[in-house]
């Protein structure tokens, strides 16, 4: 746990400007078993503290590998520099940042540490029951992780905070082959929010999980290509969030509003058909916690949700409070900090699209010709909006119902333009959470959504 | 330097005597001074004061690893005991080693004392260039920065290498835009050793930030075809040689048996003009790799020669599992031998193709399989570019274009962490609206 050693130093803020003050422990715990081999076994504890001070519209930032009295001195102090040398450098006379509110509530910071033997022994045992139980498996490839962060936040003005926010997850990746020798692959993963002890006391629970997966994989051993063009497919709820994430998402960010993306000549305008809605929220989604709730961000502002996308217009940004006040829009708590050495960047928190009232297969019988869409291993999205998911597992529809597996291929489009596709929307949000948004500095983020049908360029051969 | 290896001592002893038979360890200071720019404008300076320790443990051939970043003793105990702790609930694996010693050497590479003014100052040059000579880019996010590492790796075989190093490091990331109309976003990137050129005349950067101007009015492909695709070097070396060598000849699918080449050494894999090295030595990388990460002295080596499969990328580690090799590196240093054909000859020669800088797409399969989307692009036709391109996707097999090369140019990027041509490959399918 972080000592607050902190609010001492408020008392060292600069005068006239905006100060944070942030110290920080990032906690991860890693095991990988590649054929049974431990090819990975490491334990990470790194922390630190940082302050950035606003200044005339440019930030000073600066942080240390240590968490103490002076180390807060040092950095406070080297932070105050490097904004007065902005400032005197490049004159932006820009207006102090507008106050947020300074109310929120947390749990509790927590982080219950275990022994390294909780992960190799859980990494071992779901090795050892994929290994008894999938006999047409080539290789096996088990990831069992935990990361955590735990942050203690003081600044001029907003929410202070002593917060921790720990999840975990267990990877199991199969391959096999097809009949001409060519391996294949896919994955599943369970977890979320939490620490490890807490998500996973039983491997034997993994075999639900893990049945699934080889059902699938000997399915897609034996599949085809997908024919390219533009199809009607259903995409999966796991690929609404990659979609939601990705496409949607990033180009939302107000910093990447500010960069040139799509979404700067859009605000107001029709982006999706009116049955699309769209919101980033912050810890409490459909009646219930988000997969990685956050309850403030790095900046103090207390997190509450941004609407995105209602009915098909674009409503929003995400925004720091810097960008809040350049679009004179509110923040909404969605600048996070990676690691005590990197400064609080605009991220999303929990980006989904709402459920609607399909029943999914409703919406399977209604294609005649096209795919359902389960699986994606990565997706990568532009400014502009195109988009790319790599798809690792996927059917066939043929006159409303499901046939041949696909072999990996991958789906593009232009995100404002695919979703005004969208005509059937189902009832049920599958969520996701165990993997970085890349930008800069990684972040731990959920993405979730109904399954859609909608036309979408598919790749082939 | 001192320090750190006071600090390296006393781990590997605090180690060995919590029971480790053998240990590896490196101690890190870095200094970082950092100016961005987004949405076009100066936002923020940083300074980072980093420290980083690596433990790594052998008890029984139970290998175990933390990290942390504290250097008061009771941390570096707490971080020695913990690792043994880890290595106990580890099954034995008798492929673990580390370097034999003896061995002691220490490397100065590139720049260790910044300029911090003149890092600020080239950077608000780089703007101002941009904004003459490219009016229509937005600058979406410059990085600029320049960082002071002192590393020191210890073994408890004897084997020492300290380094004192210091690179600037500029990345780009920008678009170009007309009203309404924008181009794909790229990203450009500088590793230096010295601020004594503008950046904009830094490797491709000017001729880079021209092409993306001029892809504005983008348009998809019509229908389908098979043709050329002619890579930029940028391209080639992460979307094409990096994803080659993680999927065909790197550790994870040679131990788990995966890779499509690991009976293919010693046999041709590509056109007999592909030359690939892994050369984290070479001059014109800045920084590069002077040992591996399990303590051995980094060599370049070829992993392809004359399109002859010559190495793997292996660790001992994967070596002792497979039975083939360890290669000289484990880094990620691409340098591919350039041509001699002008890049305007190769344009020229092309009637049915595009050209990308940028590939947007997943993994390849185990099997090679690609599929994304062809970004920063134009179509080739009739030995001329033609319009740029969007939504246009490219798809092949990895291991079978290297044998369809139709030509490598002259000219290079050399941006210090690789030196790369173009080059041309045919049968790629080429698919838009």
């Amino acid at each position: 746990m972080l000592s607050d050693i902190l609010t001492p130093q408020k008392a060292l803020f600069p005068d006239g400007a905006h100060t944070e003050l942030r110290g920080q422990l990032n906690r991860t715990r890693r095991v990988v078993l590649l054929a049974g081999n431990l090819i990975q076994n490491t334990r990470s504890d790194v922390s630190g503290v940082s302050a950035r001070v606003y200044k005339n519209g440019v930030y000073g930032f600066s942080s240390m590998a240590e968490y103490s009295p002076e180390a807060a001195q040092a950095v406070l102090k080297a932070a105050a520099e490097n904004a007065l040398f902005m400032d005197e450098h490049v004159r932006p006379g820009k207006p102090q940042l507008p106050p947020v509110g300074s109310s929120m509530t947390a749990p509790e910071a927590a982080l219950a540490d275990g022994a390294q033997s909780l992960y190799t022994d859980f990494a071992r045992a779901v090795d050892d029951r994929v290994r008894s139980r999938y006999k047409n498996v080539v290789s096996r490839r088990i990831v069992v992780y935990e990361d955590s962060m735990e942050k203690l936040l003081r600044v001029s003005q907003g929410a202070d905070f002593h917060i921790a926010a720990p999840r975990s997850y267990c990877y199991v990746f199969l391959t096999a082959e097809t009949p001409a020798g060519i391996p294949v692959e896919l994955f599943t993963v369970a977890g979320g929010s939490g620490v490890f002890a807490d998500n996973f006391s039983d491997p034997a629970a993994m075999d639900v999980l893990t049945d699934q997966l080889y059902d699938e994989l000997m399915a897609k051993r034996e599949g085809v290509y997908a024919d390219a063009g533009e199809k009607t497919v259903i995409l999966g709820g796991m690929m609404t969030g990659m979609l939601s994430h990705e496409a949607v998402g990033h180009t939302v960010e107000a910093d990447i509003v500010l960069g040139g993306s799509v979404a700067a000549h859009n605000l107001g305008k029709r982006v999706a058909s009116d049955k699309v809605t769209m919101t980033d929220f912050a810890h409490t989604a459909f009646g219930a916690p988000c997969p990685l709730p956050v309850y403030a961000d790095d900046e103090g502002t207390p997190a509450r949700d941004v609407t995105l996308i209602r009915d098909g217009i674009l409503t929003g940004y995400m925004n720091s409070r810097a960008s809040g006040l350049h679009y004179g829009m509110e923040p909404r708590g969605n600048a996070r900090a990676w690691l005590f050495s990197d400064e609080p960047l605009i991220r999303m928190r929990n980006t989904a699209i709402h459920p609607g009232t399909d029943r999914l297969e409703d919406m399977i019988a209604s294609v005649d010709d096209g795919y359902l869409l389960l699986r994606s291993g990565n997706g990568q999205a532009d400014t502009t909006g195109e988009f790319m998911f790599g798809v690792t597992m996927g059917y066939e529809i043929k006159r409303g119902k499901l046939g041949r597996a696909l072999l990996d291929t991958t789906v593009s489009g232009v995100a404002f333009e695919m979703l005004k596709t969208v005509d059937m929307v189902s009832d049920t949000v599958t969520w996701a959470s165990s993997g970085f948004c890349g930008k800069k500095q990684p972040m731990s983020v959920g993405m979730g959504g109904p399954a859609l049908r909608c036309r979408i360029t598919i790749g082939g051969r | 330097m001192e320090k750190l290896l006071k600090i390296a001592d006393f781990l590997l002893e605090a180690a060995k005597a919590d029971g480790a038979d053998c240990a590896q360890c490196t101690v890190l200071e870095s200094e970082t001074r950092e100016f961005n720019v987004d949405g076009g404008d100066f936002s923020l300076m940083r300074t980072l004061f980093d420290r980083y320790i690596s433990l790594t443990v052998l008890k029984d051939h139970r290998p175990g690893s933390v990290v942390v970043n504290r250097f008061d003793e009771a941390s570096l105990l707490s971080a020695a005991r913990d690792c043994v702790a880890a290595a106990e609930s580890a099954e034995p694996d008798e492929a673990r080693e580390f370097a034999p010693g003896p061995a002691d050497e220490s490397f100065t590479l590139g720049a260790p004392e910044p300029d911090t003014h003149a890092l600020f100052s080239r950077t608000a040059e780089l703007m101002k260039d941009v904004a003459d000579r490219h009016p229509k880019l937005l600058m979406e996010q410059l990085i600029a920065a320049h960082t002071r590492t002192k590393k020191v790796y210890r073994n408890t075989n004897g084997v020492t290498y300290r380094t004192l190093s210091g690179e600037y490091g500029v990345s780009l990331t920008y678009s170009a835009h007309d009203g309404d109309d924008s181009t794909s976003m790229y990203g450009g990137s500088l590793s230096l050793t010295d601020l004594s050129r503008p950046f904009i005349e830094g490797s491709l950067i000017d001729r880079e930030m021209a092409e993306v101007e001029a892809q504005l009015g983008a348009e998809p492909v019509n229908g389908k075809f098979t043709g050329t695709a002619l890579f930029a070097p940028g391209c080639l070396a992460g979307d094409v040689f990096g994803q080659v060598v993680e999927n065909f000849a790197s550790d994870t699918p040679l131990i788990d048996g995966t890779s499509l080449w690991k009976d293919k050494l010693g046999e041709k894999v590509a056109d007999e003009r592909i030359t690939l090295s892994i050369s984290p030595r070479d001059p014109r990388i800045v920084g590069g790799q002077r040992y591996t990460g399990e303590g051995y002295p980094a060599e370049d080596f070829d992993v392809i020669r004359d399109g002859v499969l010559t190495g793997f990328r292996l660790s001992q580690y994967a070596a002792n599992k497979t039975g083939l090799p360890r290669s000289g590196s484990t880094s990620s240093v691409l340098i591919a031998k350039p041509g001699d054909t002008p890049l305007a000859d190769i344009i020229a020669g092309i009637e049915n193709g595009v050209y990308l800088m940028r590939f947007s797409g997943g993994h390849p399969s185990a099997n090679g399989e690609f599929s994304g989307v062809a970004k920063n692009g134009f179509l080739i036709e009739n030995g001329k570019l033609g319009k740029p391109l969007t939504e246009t996707m490219i798809s092949g097999n990895l291991s079978d274009m290297l044998l369809h090369l139709r030509a490598v140019s002259r000219e290079t990027l050399e941006d210090g962490s690789t030196v790369m041509p173009y080059m041309a490959f045919d049968g790629v399918t080429v698919s838009g609206k």
